[in-house]
């Protein structure tokens, strides 16, 4: 028997080393979903940063999230009922307000006004409801406002169409795919022609051009698709916003989509996007909202793919990178800015960071792969 | 939870460059002609000319975005040429 060249007993076997996933939750805006699912006068239930909270449109018109929990025995808010600008506890109708406070035990001559229970700032914008968590319990400093979505708020675009889904691992794993150009092909079908990061701040973007895939089936009812434009930057550790353009052979369609998500606990997360598109003179009010939602049920099946591998993959703190993927440790450096207070960000947490890769090698692998793929499907439709 | 080094740094590490604009110390490293990371730092995205005329022109943008500056792209190409800034060898492996 001969040994292989490197193979040898003194080769060390690379291990794949990971601690834990972090208890603390992330500093920042999140996204709970859309305003038009909570603003009903009804408390909802919702399971974030590791707690229950309870979310309700008081009388005053104003998104509240409170703890979940009565501060008195332990009652669950959110079986209870708005009562005024007030929350009322289904157990012994203790009220509690917007703003934390204990107004008024029914049937008691004083009120512990200075019983306090934890809150959430909270943000609607564009028809989004955003809580701010921070485990320092300081408020939302202005520079990192969600920035406005203008198509979010005009006739010119359609309302949003919406997606939410709970995904059992750690939130770092989606967080990684700002920078995994090469999973875009293999994972969500995608061909990028372009990509380049930039981290900076509390901002993370992926630029990437795409080209089209000839040998996987386009957007259900959609005409052909020549390619993709997109920008896409994480505002903090949750929220991305992607100015997404699909070119298509008789037109280009520009769309907004969102994905966000807040995680539940240390390892689950409720993953949320959602898209609007531009109405034009080829895609009028109906055909955009049909392409909105043939567009989000592609991006949906997109995520399915990368929830079917988080499902099975482990989590890995020391990836083994080649020279064509992307900048996955400085990513988690500009991401761990999030889980540290506020007074121990490090520079290079923050300091700007360029990364553009060169397509040119994995482009020439993948349309091999490609071209292989359309021969492979000819020739089965040719024996069918 | 500190973040590990990238390995593909330990063979070949990022170097400085400095912009010849604006004198701007960044580092570099080019995996080919077309692959390029810079690590600014505070001081160099102060220093930076375009980088505050893009700030000047996107301040009413709110996604306003800088994407690069064309001054030290070409130092950074000018650091290749006189063999300051080393390509990564194709052949090379990646380190482990």
């Amino acid at each position: 028997m001969t040994l292989q060249p490197g193979t040898s007993e003194t080769d060390e076997i690379r291990q794949i080393e990971a601690a834990a996933a972090p208890t603390r939750f992330a500093r920042g805006w999140h996204c709970l979903g859309l305003t038009r699912d909570f603003g009903d006068g009804e408390p909802h239930s919702v399971s974030a940063f590791g707690q229950k909270l309870v979310v309700f449109r008081s009388g005053d018109g104003k998104i509240n999230v409170l703890d979940g929990y009565c501060r008195h025995m332990g009652g669950d808010l959110s079986q209870g009922q708005v009562k005024g600008d007030e929350i009322a506890c289904p157990f012994h109708d203790w009220r509690w307000g917007g703003d934390g406070r204990c107004k008024k035990v029914p049937y008691a001559k004083r009120t512990p006004r200075l019983a306090r229970t934890a809150t959430w700032t909270t943000l609607e914008q564009d028809g989004m409801l955003f809580v701010w968590n921070d485990p320092e319990r300081n408020p939302p400093p202005p520079e990192v406002a969600i920035p406005r979505i203008e198509g979010a708020t005009s006739d010119e675009w359609t309302d949003w169409h919406w997606y939410t889904t709970v995904v059992n691992t750690n939130c770092r794993e989606i967080i990684d795919n700002v920078v995994d150009m090469a999973h875009f092909f293999y994972i969500h079908g995608s061909l990028p022609t372009h990509f380049k990061n930039i981290f900076e701040g509390h901002v993370a973007t992926q630029y990437m051009n795409g080209g089209s895939r000839g040998d996987i089936p386009n957007p259900e009812g959609q005409p052909r698709l020549l390619g993709t434009t997109s920008v896409a930057s994480y505002f903090g550790p949750s929220f991305m916003i992607d100015d997404l353009t699909y070119h298509f052979e008789n037109d280009d369609q520009n769309t907004i989509l969102i994905n966000c998500h807040y995680p539940i606990d240390s390892n689950s997360f409720v993953l949320q996007y959602g898209i609007i598109v531009k109405k034009s003179q080829t895609l009028p009010g109906d055909a955009a909202l049909q392409a909105a939602i043939a567009l989000g049920d592609w991006v949906k099946v997109g995520f399915e793919q990368d929830v079917e591998i988080w499902k099975n993959k482990a989590r890995i703190d020391n990836p083994l990178l080649c020279e064509e993927d992307g900048p996955v440790y400085q990513l988690r450096r500009w991401y761990e800015q999030f889980y540290v207070d506020a007074a121990d960000v490090e520079p290079d947490m923050v300091d700007r960071f360029e990364y553009e890769l060169d397509t040119t090698s994995p482009h020439e692998e993948w349309m091999k792969v490609v071209e292989e793929n359309i021969s492979a499907q000819a020739a089965r439709s040719g024996t069918a | 939870m500190a973040v590990r080094p990238d390995n593909r740094l330990a063979d070949s590490p990022m170097v400085p460059v400095d912009c010849r604009r604006c004198g701007a110390s960044v580092l570099a490293r080019k995996s080919t002609w077309n692959q390029t990371s810079v690590q600014w730092n505070a001081n160099a995205s102060a220093r930076c000319l375009e980088r505050r005329d893009a700030e000047h022109l996107t301040e009413h943008a709110e996604r306003g975005l800088f994407l690069a500056c064309s001054a030290l792209t070409d130092s950074i190409v000018d650091a290749v040429r006189t063999g300051d800034l080393p390509v990564v060898d194709e052949s090379s492996r990646v380190s482990t």
